[in-house]
């Protein structure tokens, strides 16, 4: 039995339609990344679960009970806010442990509780000082005490980590991670930051427009993403899209003489003459070594320390490729660089789905 | 440039209003002083110095000490209802109903009226002939005969204190409604899921966004309520039997009805003396709250 059902949840804000049928199903101790652009809903997907917006329609369960209806405090879900949240004159002390105070859990458990929260968080020594004395990174870690310290069975995540400057998300992305390990409660997650979802992620669901795009792995996201919403949100520099038509044995590059040969179960999929987005990611090229070999004119050089980012363009169609720091290329010449069959990517143009093979 | 001659400037820029803040305040304030060590009289002698006979005579009667508990009485009464109320209605106008825009509109009404359009209502309201008052206790059943509400001195202080309120409890609310409004929405969500009832979310997330601007609001109506005098004088004119006089009453009757403008001015530095202290232990306290609250 899965931890946490959503069944078709939708959502409207009068006429705007803000969820579109939202289904997840997450096994206990799963960590889910909710990704996706501003707007898409995922605030309000969050809130829904944790009680703090009723759905128009569809069911919540955790642990096979329906959430519908149930008061946010007897739900057994613990909730970390972008902004932090906490509760201006109580000192952290008392804001870690507020949940247990309204709880009447007894003074002595409840410090002990506070303590251990503290600890696991290295914020002991602030234990007596308010939330105005307290620098961001700080803040964020009393926000996650006051969630671990009920121990639910359910945390939700609105970005936490958003509002810190870059060193510092790097930081308490790894210690979330370490204290998931450590905890193994089921998690949902929101965040608009693609590394956040592919380090912390067991599995990410891809939210476009109310929707769902595609759920899967990490892996599965980027390897096989599902959609060309999916293949360009993730990764970055984005996925290279070049506008192709099937030839029977292979692609077309349009714009071009590139041939580019499939393997036949793929080309199989493809009838002649049809029209698709290749797809191909800019770290999959490399300068040289076997494979398919692919000739581009080279624009423009950009060395960023560890790699060299190099755009061009195939038959008029930019693209982009990310390449060792050392690999030669001149601007306004050719160069032939080398891709793996595998890492190619199509789609298909009209409904902007992957293309499988038959 | 120099520091010197940027404070010079300073100086020079600030010094027309000084000079026109020294006329119109610095030079009646140091008049008043004057005349409150005279015996003068309202019309006639400029008087002679006559030491602090004034203030020993004004603290020592019997008229002052039982003012200033009126005074205190009224003030401590009305502001405490006022902030009590005010807070009441600006979390019930926050709830989102129909007709809230109206009724938040509405709520205004009393406090932008003019002090004696509103006293004069209620004049009218307690009138002991026709007042709305005794119509509506008598159909209730609960009074079998008209009363003089502001005849007596038993219920007119009282009748008086319901008007104030009436009158200023929205600004107290008008001042709350605004600060409910920077609670952020995060730490009410969170106080839900943390399990908070209605009074641990009062208590511990709004009050403490409330608690610096509720605090302006009670120096404000604390001063003006300790320095009342319209209402009073359009509704009782300090009467019936001194029963409603306070100190800005007791001012007027010593300056202009009994005609001794040495001591009335003794007596307006002795309220001004009060109100200062008062004003200042407020500052204090409001920088504190507004410290603990940042
Ligand atoms: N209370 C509300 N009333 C009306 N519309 C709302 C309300 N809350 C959210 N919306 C709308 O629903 C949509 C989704 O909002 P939501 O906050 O869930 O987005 P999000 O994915 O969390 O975005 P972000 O990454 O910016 O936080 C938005 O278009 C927003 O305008
Ligand atoms: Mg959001």
């Amino acid at each position: 039995m899965s931890a946490l059902v959503v069944d078709k949840i939708r959502k409207s804000f009068g006429a705007l339609e803000t969820l579109r049928g939202i289904d997840i199903a997450l096994e206990s101790g799963e960590f889910l990344v909710l990704l996706g652009a501003s707007g898409c809903g995922k605030s309000t997907l969050l809130n829904i679960i944790a009680g703090l917006a009723e759905p128009s329609g569809g069911d919540v369960r955790l642990d096979g009970r329906s959430l519908i209806g149930v008061h946010p405090k007897d739900r057994d879900i613990a909730m970390v806010f972008q902004s932090y949240a906490l509760y201006p004159n109580l000192s952290v002390r008392r804001n870690i442990g507020f949940g247990l105070e309204m709880r009447k859990v007894p003074a002595a458990e409840r410090e002990k509780a506070v303590l251990e929260a503290a600890r696991l968080l290295q914020i002991e020594p602030l234990l007596d000082r308010r939330p105005s004395q307290l620098s961001g990174g700080q803040r964020q870690r009393v926000a996650i005490g006051r969630a671990l310290v009920r121990h639910p069975k359910l945390f939700l995540f609105d970005e936490p980590l958003s509002n810190l400057d870059a060193k510092l998300r790097m930081e308490m992305r790894t210690e979330l991670k370490r204290l998931h390990q450590m905890m193994k409660t089921t998690v949902v997650y929101v965040t608009h930051d693609q590394i956040e979802a592919m380090t912390l992620a067991t599995r990410i669901a891809v939210m476009q427009g109310g929707q769902i795009e595609q759920l899967g792995t990490p892996e599965e996201i980027y390897n096989r993403p599902a959609t060309l919403y999916v293949a360009t949100f993730v990764g970055a520099p984005p996925m290279n899209l070049l506008d192709a038509v099937a030839t029977g044995s292979g692609l077309q590059v349009v714009g071009s003489d590139t041939a580019i040969p499939l393997p036949p179960a793929l080309a199989a999929a493809l009838p002649r003459d049809h029209a698709v987005k290749l797809g191909i990611r800019p770290e999959s090229f490399r300068a040289e070594g076997g494979g398919l070999p692919l000739t581009l004119t080279c624009d423009v050089t950009e060395l960023t320390g560890p790699e060299l980012i190099l755009s061009g363009s195939i038959g008029g169609q930019r693209l982009v490729a990310t390449l060792p720091p050392r690999t030669r290329a001149a601007p306004g010449e050719t160069i032939t660089l080398a891709l793996d069959v595998e890492a190619l990517h199509l789609f298909d143009v009209e409904s902007g789905r992957r293309i499988e093979a038959a | 440039m120099s520091g010197t001659w940027i404070t010079t400037r300073a100086w020079l820029l600030m010094l027309p209003l000084l000079i026109v803040m020294v006329a119109v305040i610095g030079w009646p304030l140091a008049d008043t002083v004057h005349l409150s060590f005279t015996d003068a009289k309202l019309v006639g002698t400029s008087g002679s110095y006559v030491g602090f006979d004034n203030y020993v005579r004004l603290v020592t009667g019997n008229a002052f000490g039982r003012t200033l508990y009126t005074t205190t009485f009224f003030a401590l009464v009305v502001v405490t209802t006022e902030m009590c109320l005010g807070v009441l209605a600006a979390l019930l106008l926050k709830q989102q109903f129909r007709g809230r825009t109206l009724l938040r509109a509405l709520m205004i009404l009393p406090w932008a009226l003019p002090t004696v359009v509103n006293a004069t209502l209620w004049r009218l309201i307690y009138n002991p002939e026709y007042g709305a008052l005794n119509a509506a206790l008598t159909q209730l059943g609960i009074l079998s005969d008209y009363r003089s509400w502001l005849g007596e001195p038993g219920t007119a202080l009282t009748a008086l204190i319901v008007a104030d309120c009436w009158k200023n409890f929205p600004l107290v609310a008008l001042i709350a409604l605004a600060a409910l409004q920077a609670v952020p929405r995060d730490v009410i969500a969170a106080s839900y899921v943390d399990g908070a009832n209605a009074f641990s979310r009062f208590r511990f997330v709004t009050l403490p966004y409330l608690a610096g601007p509720l605090m302006v609001a009670l120096v404000l109506r604390t001063i003006e309520a300790f320095k009342v005098f319209d209402i009073i004088w359009v509704m009782t004119r300090g009467g019936p039997a001194n029963s409603t006089r306070t100190m800005s009453i007791l001012v007027y009757q010593e300056a202009f009805s009994f005609q001794r403008a040495g001591s009335g001015a003794s007596l307006a530095l002795i309220v001004t003396l009060i109100i200062t202290v008062l004003a200042v232990a407020y500052g204090t306290a409001v920088r504190k709250v507004a410290g603990s609250a940042a």
